[in-house]
């Protein structure tokens, strides 16, 4: 088991007029190099969940595991694990607070008590993962940057501590195009070359899907579907009923299937949807 | 009946340079004309950093032209004495609703820009009513706004802004944080406040599928207006848009791919169901 729940339940304000289960018998398990989505309305509890995967809160009652060790437990332990899982939130870059990029990404490493020979070198190396060359960047301003450039220090801020697992909520949120695309590639590479496992809760569904080789679905505190991507983005119509929304190709190729032409369903990329689409014609030829 | 001809906003070889920057920076924007008519739904797309957001501050007074020119309903924004008068004509919608929900109770956030006004309680009484039902909050009223999803508060945020009576209101991605629901929720109710109340809408946004709404759309790149048209005109164009780094809508991209592929698919496919339809009626005729 590398990171998971094994029947995790969270209540806000136990004890109160204002309990509320946020997380019901939660179970899960994403292996190491996983790529998964975590998807579901406002309020289904995937926030609390990814707080649990670091620790940031406790479980009313379940565990939390990670590459051997329970979360939920006391113990000097939890520091030193829960820096080899990083968490992006929302808008990282509205928490920047330095005057300079260096510094902004230094503050995790100083924490850790690193030696300041050992910040620059993790610095440096945290900008350059993120595609930004370290001497053009490190004395100017985060605001001076575009918004783009700034989530990307916000990146490398938490890839400073090395981490093993990242988690992200709604990483392209305000950004443009080019800005997502250029963010979904360092993902997968981080994720191929490093065998860093990802954990992104997002409702935009149709970059990521690609990348994606497990979806967790969150309805109302309980886990009611989790799979490979084909099959969860499959269940186009029971995803609808839960005011979610598939991978728009998905939603193309399911109006075909609708009108009758033989195609898959399950596809939520443009490139497979145009091999899908001439398939269908190669097919008819023959 | 609303008279389209008439204008609303009217800007006039708008330039903003923001100050405080070390370097000579480029301005924000420079050499805009751009007139909003009554009634009338914008788009206004553009890679981040391209004086989207800038613009909209302009229309509503939140920053003053450093060149040019800004009237709305005639009142120049340079006027500081109409400033108010300007703003409850021409209405802002940010990006995240938790950053214009001031009160304890949606009734009293809806009231709470009238009660600015000294509007007799009656009338105050009168115009809530009027709002919360046209945009389905009556049974939310007595509600705590922190307590709603991500698609009530940002109904919330319009509601407060509409009981103010204005012609026109101004969006920023005001759909970003919400989920799927949330978003059409939102979207559904913006469309019907244009078809049916004649509230003209200026919509910056990062989705395609939200322009195809539109009556307009409106490009920037740099600061300057280097496109506009209707969104057939422009959501087609897949060289003007994968030139700025943006992207159209999935039913205009597959449909590019497929032309490359030899599919005879006629110009002017933006949505998916148009997609959907000329794909099935090739298949037929073939």
């Amino acid at each position: 088991m590398f990171i998971g729940t094994d029947r995790l339940t969270h209540t806000y304000m136990p004890g109160t007029p204002y309990a509320k289960k946020a997380l019901d018998n939660v179970s899960f398990e994403i292996k190491q190099g996983g790529f998964a989505l975590v998807i579901g309305r406002s309020g289904s509890g995937k926030s609390t969940l990814i707080q649990h995967l670091n620790g940031l809160l406790k479980p009313t009652s379940g565990r939390v595991f990670f590459d051997g060790h329970d979360l939920g437990q006391k113990g000097s332990e939890l520091l030193k694990i829960r820096r080899k899982i990083g968490l992006v939130f929302q808008m990282p870059e509205e928490l920047f607070f330095s005057e300079t990029i260096f510094d902004e990404i230094a503050f995790a490493p100083r924490n850790l008590g690193l030696e300041e020979t050992e910040v620059q070198t993790r610095v440096i190396e945290a900008l350059e993962e993120v595609g930004m060359e370290a001497e053009q960047f490190i004395d100017r301003h985060p605001f001076q940057l575009s918004a783009g450039q700034k989530r990307m220090v916000a990146l490398a801020a938490v890839l400073s501590l090395r981490p093993e697992v990242l988690i992200l909520d709604e990483p392209t949120a305000g950004l443009d195009h080019s800005g997502q695309k250029i963010l979904f590639k360092l993902l997968a590479s981080l994720n191929k070359k490093k065998n860093m496992t990802f954990i992104i809760c997002t409702h935009h569904l149709d970059q990521v899907a690609a990348l994606a080789d497990q979806v967790l679905v969150l309805q109302e505190g309980r886990l009611v579907m989790d799979g490979f991507p084909q099959k969860i983005f499959g269940r186009r119509s029971q995803l609808i009923e839960m005011g979610l929304s598939p991978p728009v190709t998905a939603e193309i190729m399911a109006d075909l299937a609708e009108r009758g032409l033989d195609v898959r369903s399950d596809i939520f990329n443009l490139e497979d949807a145009r091999a899908e689409i001439n398939r269908l014609r190669r097919h008819r030829v023959k | 009946m609303v008279n389209r001809s008439e204008i609303i906003i009217e800007a006039k070889d708008l330039a903003y340079q923001y100050t405080g920057e070390e370097e000579a920076s480029s301005p924000a924007l420079s050499g805009v004309n751009i007139s909003v008519h009554r009634g009338e739904y914008i788009a206004l797309i553009g890679p981040n950093g391209s004086g989207k957001t800038t613009l909209l501050k302009l229309f509503n007074a939140l920053l003053v032209p450093t060149n040019g020119e800004v009237r709305v309903e005639g009142i120049s924004t340079f006027d500081e004495e109409n400033i108010l008068s300007i703003r409850r004509h021409c209405g802002m919608i940010f990006q995240n609703p938790d950053n214009q929900l001031v009160a304890t109770t949606v009734e009293e956030d809806i009231a709470f820009g009238l009660e600015n006004l000294t509007l007799p309680s009656a009338e105050i009484q009168k115009r809530v009513g009027q709002v919360s039902s046209v945009l389905g909050l009556q049974d939310l009223l007595q509600q705590a706004p922190h307590m709603l999803s991500g698609g009530e508060k940002q109904r919330v945020a319009i509601a407060g802004v509409l009981a103010m009576q204005p012609g026109c209101i101004l969006m920023d991605e005001p759909t970003a944080m919400l989920d799927p629901a949330g978003r059409n929720d939102v979207l559904q109710t913006v469309q019907h406040l244009n078809s049916e109340q004649g509230l003209a809408v200026v919509h910056v946004t990062h989705f395609p599928e939200e322009a195809v709404m539109a009556d307009r759309v409106v490009v920037l790149e740099d600061g300057r207006l280097v496109a506009q048209g209707s969104p057939k005109e422009i959501l087609g164009n897949t060289s003007l848009l994968h030139g700025l780094g943006l992207q159209s809508t999935a039913a205009v991209e597959l449909a590019s791919l497929l032309r490359q592929d030899g599919f005879d698919l006629p110009e002017g496919i933006i949505t998916n169901r148009e997609l959907v339809n000329s794909i099935c009626s090739l298949e037929q005729t073939d």
